[in-house]
């Protein structure tokens, strides 16, 4: 199947890609359903998931100015939950500039297709710099090399340089006024902040080109994956339709995060849509 | 985005300063949409940030074309706009400023987070409320599904909710209308008092249907000081479309709203007003345009051709009994074709659709086959017509159940002999069933005779005996192949008991690791897979909401019981994007507002297509805000409805449509009976006045 003109690229699918070419096609390309297990055990990776979209909600009410108080309400209905709520109290932030937007989208033309990001905040001072957090829930910290070469790391400064002019009174911003955090609910006192540089600009330029390049090319044929890629199979909800396995592999051995980039057009449920049931 | 050549009407639209509000009439395929989305170009390349515009349509549906839109890559570079329904946009606002509002609107646990009902978990819910009532004698009087009574008094809430009056008044609106028998008066009563104690059940458990959620935006959020600073600082800009297919309590929003917008685009369809019954309100929407200085006529069509437009216009009056002279041109708009029994017209149909595609050369996408209802048995015998003939094919009924799926009946089957601890009753052809679908290449006989032979339905929660237990001529019969097989499934469901799941987690597991390996029933199916999904997440949001520990018996005899269908609405999109034969009911056409080339209309001869639903709880018309208080509903009433909804429908379907209608009677319907229902008499109308003026000639 060619690459449909308006296909959106985002660090989710761009990340499957690098993973596995063959998952791309099959989640982004074909869209299709496949509803086996993904990991296990269930049940304690959807609380945790659960957790981490509350924990989401509650810091973008908190920089949206809804009283501390109140929140803390809502942060006490979880011990989890309470333990990273006031671990972000704990560190403020401060030190972020004045203009902050949570959950802010991004999108520009890029390699003849739309490239999009959610960030969960944006801070900004205009003229002077911009700085990306992303909140990880994930049990444990994600190493730093590891950080480095996702692509949430090099698109999500990539596309604010590009496409976030409209946050800087008009003017695109300059690569090195950018720079990204990553703060972990799993070590809060240890952040990880990558700054950006024009250079890294170019290189990430050339990189996300380079994929959409290659993915354009081969989306007409079946994508294949390649032997190191293997071991991601346990983790991956196609592995009976590629005939790589029987039981999902164990949650802890992936990233555990929680994304929440979804489909542009995933909007709520909808109960017009329903009509009266005929039985 | 694509760059489309606009009619100077479009461009006055398209072109002008973000400033002011003006109001868009017009009938539908006038251009009114493709004017709105020059105009976002126009508003995105001028420099406004796109997350300051919101894009307001009534449903899901008639949002395609902004989303299409939003997608094209080059589209100015920065943020988004937001494309919501007001429900979404509510929702939205209440998971976000649910701290602040939820005690003050009653909610007994404000700092849990808020539990939003689908059309599913809603009914469980009005079940619990409902049963002990009956049980106590309510609603012995009326015979009715229970299903459709649940249904019926959670639509009467919402109509409450969509005109922007008490829940409490339901009973007195409703009987202050009826001129039938007495008993009825009782009737309104009891449903009254199910829907007071359901709203209070809701309040108690932080359980938002949909009635409870628009009325906690309209009446807490929308008055909210901080929710109107946030709404209106971060929207300068909108457009809303379709404006008559929304309901008064978000015109009333809309218009208090406006005057804070810089700029706001308002599209109202002239013949629309489709879905009044669930509270569009036409008048109300055409009195927010008084609230905008500028107004634009559109006319014409970019999709109906002439003969159409003549063909509507005569139906039009044909249906509402005026006079006229049709034009002989409409012949070239219309073909009527009458067959005796229902299957030779369903072979009939399937060989046309054959001809236009094959001989003329047609794209099946745009042919749609439409009927007021589809019943599964149409459904089925159209589809496996068209597959037959290599024509692809595509059915949408947004209510259409799962448990009706042959892939689901085999899911829920084996989470039956999966958990016996649940004491579910399980039958021989169940297990049959189960067994052609679950085994690859498994015949109904050795289906048959494995169910017979390993199964007891005296003894259920032995489950699947062991076919190495067999004699070995009936282990020849049923073959070795199957029997390692049917070995296999047995261990499976053995090691599962030892650690069970919540059965959305069984059905995920069984599908990953057994139904879709090789040689087995699902493998590489992707139809099987889209059922699973589907019902995967149906089990998923009803766990979550009920939060019991039994969900998945729960959630299993509520489907047995008929309280539930696990449905799951299917992606509208995937519709638009299929180059296939829709078969849809006609509303549901519609609403997905994607004109065809040839349209087929079956049973012509239905009343159905004329009448509304029976519905002896609620009444759309009586629960609406024109129905002047305490006036009664008569015969006279409903007919004129039923009359002014069939003209209406009519007109849509032919906007929709820029080739020609083929209408499709029987003599004796699906049930066997004999119908001349107003739009085939309107035909015939039609038809006899054609015949004259020929002879005439």
């Amino acid at each position: 199947m060619p690459l449909p003109s308006d296909f959106v690229f985002s660090q989710h699918n761009l990340q499957d890609y690098l993973d596995c070419p063959r998952r791309f096609q099959l989640r982004h390309l074909e869209r299709m359903a496949w509803p086996a297990v993904q990991s296990e055990p269930i049940l304690e990776q959807e609380r945790h998931m659960q957790l981490g979209e509350q924990f989401h909600r509650l810091v973008q009410q908190h920089q949206l100015g809804l009283p501390v108080e109140i929140l803390e309400e809502s942060a006490g209905s979880d011990p989890n939950l309470q333990t990273w709520w006031q671990a972000y109290l704990r560190h403020p932030q401060t030190e972020l500039p004045p203009l902050r937007k949570p959950e802010f989208t991004l999108a520009a033309q890029f390699a003849g297709f739309r490239l999009l990001a959610k960030y969960d905040l944006l801070a900004v001072d205009p003229g002077k710099r911009a700085v990306i957090v992303d909140w990880k829930t994930n049990r444990r910290r994600t190493p730093t090399a590891r950080l480095r070469e996702r692509v949430q790391t090099r698109l999500y400064p990539f596309l604010l340089a590009l496409a976030g002019a409209q946050l800087n009174g008009g003017e695109a911003w300059q690569p090195d006024q950018i720079e990204m955090i990553y703060w972990f609910t799993a070590e809060p006192d240890n952040p990880q902040v990558f700054p950006y540089s024009e250079k890294q600009y170019r290189s990430d330029e050339k990189l996300l080109r380079a994929w959409i390049d290659a993915i354009v090319r081969s989306a007409d044929q079946p994508m294949l994956m390649t032997a190191d890629q293997e071991h991601q199979c346990p983790l991956c909800n196609y592995r009976s339709f590629c005939e790589r396995g029987q039981r999902a592999g164990a949650w802890e051995d992936g990233d555990g995060d929680v994304t929440d980039e979804g489909d542009l057009s995933s909007i709520d449920f909808d109960f017009h849509e329903i009509e009266e049931i005929e039985f | 985005m694509e760059v489309i050549p606009l009619s100077p009407l479009q461009r006055s639209v398209a072109n002008r300063e973000p400033i002011g509000r003006l109001f868009v009439e017009g009938p539908a395929g006038s251009g009114k949409t493709t004017a709105a989305i020059a105009w976002l170009d126009q508003l995105l390349r001028s420099g406004i940030p796109a997350d300051q515009v919101l894009i307001l349509t009534p449903q899901r549906t008639l949002a395609q074309p902004y989303y299409q839109a939003v997608h094209q890559p080059d589209l100015p570079a920065g943020s988004l706009p937001t494309i919501q329904t007001l429900n979404g946009l509510a929702q939205r606002m209440v998971l976000l400023f649910w701290p602040i509002v939820a005690r003050e609107a009653g909610f007994a646990r404000p700092a849990q987070a808020p539990v939003f009902l689908t059309a599913e978990t809603a009914q469980f819910y009005m079940a619990q409320v409902v049963q002990p009532l009956k049980e106590e004698g309510y609603f012995r009087d009326i015979t009715i599904d229970d299903n459709r009574l649940y249904s019926q008094i959670l639509d009467n809430l919402n109509k409450a909710a969509f005109v922007g009056f008490d829940h409490t008044e339901l009973a007195e609106r409703l009987k202050a209308s009826w001129v039938g028998k007495p008993a009825q008066l009782q009737i309104y009563d009891q449903a009254q008092d199910c829907a007071n104690r359901f709203r209070a059940f809701c309040l108690e458990n932080n359980l938002l249907d949909f009635s409870l959620q628009m009325e906690l935006f309209s009446r807490h959020l929308w008055p909210s000081f901080l929710v109107q600073t946030y709404l209106k600082r971060t929207y300068q800009h909108l457009i809303y479309d379709n404006i008559e297919e929304d309901v008064p309590a978000v015109h009333d929003i809309l218009r208090e709203w406006l005057p804070s917008f810089q700029s706001a685009l308002l599209i109202a369809d002239s013949d629309g007003g489709y879905r009044a019954f669930l509270g569009a309100d036409v008048e109300s929407a055409a009195s927010l345009a008084q609230t905008c200085e500028q107004h634009i006529q559109f006319t014409g069509s970019y999709v109906e051709n002439e003969k159409l437009s003549m063909l509507s216009a005569y139906l039009t009056d044909a249906l509402l009994r005026r006079a006229y002279q049709p034009s002989p041109a409409v012949e070239q708009a219309h073909q009527i074709h009458f067959e005796r029994f229902y299957p030779t017209m369903v072979d009939w149909i399937g060989a046309s659709i054959e001809t236009l595609v094959r001989a003329d050369g047609l794209q099946a996408g745009h042919i749609a086959v439409l009927a007021p209802f589809v019943s599964d048995s149409l459904r089925f015998s159209l589809m496996s017509n068209l597959e037959n003939r290599g024509i692809p094919v595509r059915s949408h009924r947004p209510s259409r159940s799962l448990r009706d799926e042959p892939a689901a009946r085999c899911l829920l089957t084996l989470a039956k002999l999966a958990h016996p601890q649940w004491e579910l009753p399980l039958n021989r052809q169940e297990i049959r069933q189960m067994l052609m679908l679950a085994i690859g290449n498994l015949d109904l006989v050795r289906a048959d005779l494995s169910a017979q032979t390993l199964f007891s339905p005296r003894k259920p929660k032995d489950g699947l005996a062991s076919f190495d237990l067999l004699v070995p001529a009936m282990q020849e019969r049923i073959t070795h192949r199957v029997g390692e097989k049917l070995e296999i499934l047995r261990a499976w469901l053995r090691d599962y008991q030892a650690e069970p799941q919540p059965l959305d987690g069984f059905l995920a597991r069984i599908f990953g690791e057994l139904l879709t390996q090789p040689g087995f029933g699902f493998a590489k199916d992707l139809e099987a897979a889209a059922v699973t999904a589907r019902l995967v997440e149906s089990v998923q949001k009803f766990r979550r909401v009920t939060s019991n520990e039994d969900a998945g018996k729960l959630y299993l005899e509520m489907i047995a019981g008929g309280v539930i269908a696990a449905q799951s609405p299917q992606a509208w999109e995937e519709i638009g994007r299929t180059d296939a034969v829709l078969i849809s009911p006609a509303h549901t056409f519609l609403m997905v507002n994607r004109p065809v080339q040839v349209q087929f209309w079956l049973d012509a001869g239905s009343l159905n297509w004329w009448q509304r639903l029976m519905q002896p709880l609620t009444h759309p018309h009586v629960l609406s805000r024109r129905w002047p208080e305490g006036r009664k509903w008569t015969d006279a009433d409903e007919y004129a409805a039923n009359q002014e909804s069939l003209a209406r429908l009519v007109r849509g379907l032919l906007r929709r449509c820029s080739g020609r209608v083929v209408v499709c009677s029987v003599t004796l319907n699906e049930r066997g009976d004999e119908e001349h229902g107003p739009l085939l008499q309107a035909f015939q109308s039609l038809r006899r006045r054609l015949n004259l003026t020929e002879e005439a000639a």
